[in-house]
């Protein structure tokens, strides 16, 4: 019997898990680097379009995004909205008074782009009135986002 | 002197905190990188100063109906055979012959002319020294001159200042088309563009840099070489 108390009393060694942080550590700074933030929590699907010519925007912080899609919430409708920041909007002039206010201190309208985020089977008249109320105002630089392909 | 004996920091939790981190990035934060395609929209209509009139085989008329369908100058067209009707819009003509009369001219520009009208709006602009018109002409010129200058010919031909792409959207034109049209006219003006650039041996134009002052300049030219004028038609309500 004295063997059996013997294996009883022999404890397994513990894992050493010094190395831990150091691995957590490598995956977060990957993360860190490899993505970037988030703009807004978006309320309608797009499903962008894609185009051979796209190039990688720059200097993200300085360009407003303007999303245009079907709404992912039933109680919206099926139709295509737009969605500025984190609201969907009813009156296409909203998005004068959005541009506006967006633009930084020191910063003309005219230098700020706007990226059009727009699924690719919404109707050209929906894009086309928000061009409109962007010319309006002289914001005359748009993006139109697209997925790169070669 | 007596060493002080300092406690071993407990690291047991490091794991802990950046496993928090790694948490919260891989929430807050998406892959997808960004691109799309560059664009100005046309000026306010009461903006515009002297809006000139644009004769037919300046223009470069592309319309698409509801259903997708894509017509140039009214005649129906794959989206695949676009790129080469928009290709031969800028290059058919290019050598000062018209080959075909439904597309636009290319005038010769020589170095000759440029200074003759360098002269005559100096002159204006010294009798209306605020006439912005005047001014941004001037620079057109001398611009022009500077092209001159690049080729051993002393001249270049230019295509019609006034040659136009018009777009025509209907309200059901879905938007997969509309970027499919204005990237395939992005690409045509890209590989011309690349092409001036083989010729004149300045590289590949995509690594042109707009920050430094000769990629700025060699871009200039290049607008003017090849210009990229779009406009689109209002949509009927």
């Amino acid at each position: 019997m004295g063997r059996f108390n013997q294996s009883k009393q022999k404890s397994i060694p513990a894992v050493n898990t010094s190395a831990l942080p150091d691995i957590i550590f490598m995956l977060l700074f990957f993360f860190m680097v490899a993505t970037t933030m988030k703009e807004v929590n978006l309320q309608v699907d797009i499903e962008k379009p894609t185009a051979d010519q796209a190039v990688a925007l720059e200097d993200k912080d300085n360009i407003d995004f303007l999303y245009i899609g079907f709404p992912t919430n039933a109680e919206h409708g099926t139709e295509p909205r737009i969605q500025l920041d984190d609201m969907l909007i009813n009156d296409y002039h909203a998005i004068q008074e959005w541009k506006r206010s967006s633009i930084p201190q020191g910063r003309s309208i005219l230098e700020v782009p706007t990226s059009f985020k727009v699924h690719k089977d919404v109707g050209m008249r929906t894009v086309s009135l928000a061009k409109e109320e962007l010319r309006e105002i002289d914001a005359l630089k748009i993006i139109y986002s697209a997925d790169k392909t070669e | 002197m007596a060493k002080r004996n300092i406690g071993e920091i407990n690291a047991g939790s490091m794991a802990d905190i950046a496993f928090l981190l790694l948490i919260f990035f891989l929430v807050t934060t998406t892959m997808e990188v960004d691109a799309g395609i560059a664009r100005n929209l046309p000026l306010k209509q009461d903006r515009i100063i002297d809006i000139p009139p644009v004769t037919e085989p300046d223009v470069l008329e592309i319309s698409v109906n509801s259903k997708d369908e894509l017509f140039v100058e009214d005649q129906r067209i794959q989206i695949s055979e676009l790129e080469e009707v928009s290709r031969s819009f800028y290059t058919i003509n290019a050598n000062g012959i018209v080959v075909d009369p439904t597309m636009p001219e290319h005038d010769l520009i020589s170095l000759a002319q440029c200074q003759q009208k360098i002269n005559y709006f100096q002159h204006e602009l010294s009798l209306h020294p605020h006439n912005k018109i005047m001014a941004r002409k001037l620079q057109k010129w001398e611009q022009k001159k500077s092209i001159c200058q690049l080729y051993s010919s002393q001249s270049f031909y230019e295509i019609s200042t006034m040659a136009i792409v018009k777009i025509d959207n209907q309200a059901n034109t879905s938007f997969g088309i509309y970027i499919q049209i204005q990237n395939i006219l992005k690409k045509v003006v890209n590989d011309l563009r690349q092409e001036k650039c083989t010729e004149l041996g300045w590289g590949n134009y995509h690594e042109l840099n707009e920050h430094t002052k000769q990629g700025k300049e060699r871009l200039k030219q290049l607008r003017i070489l090849v210009p990229e004028r779009i406009i689109e038609s209002k949509i009927e309500q």
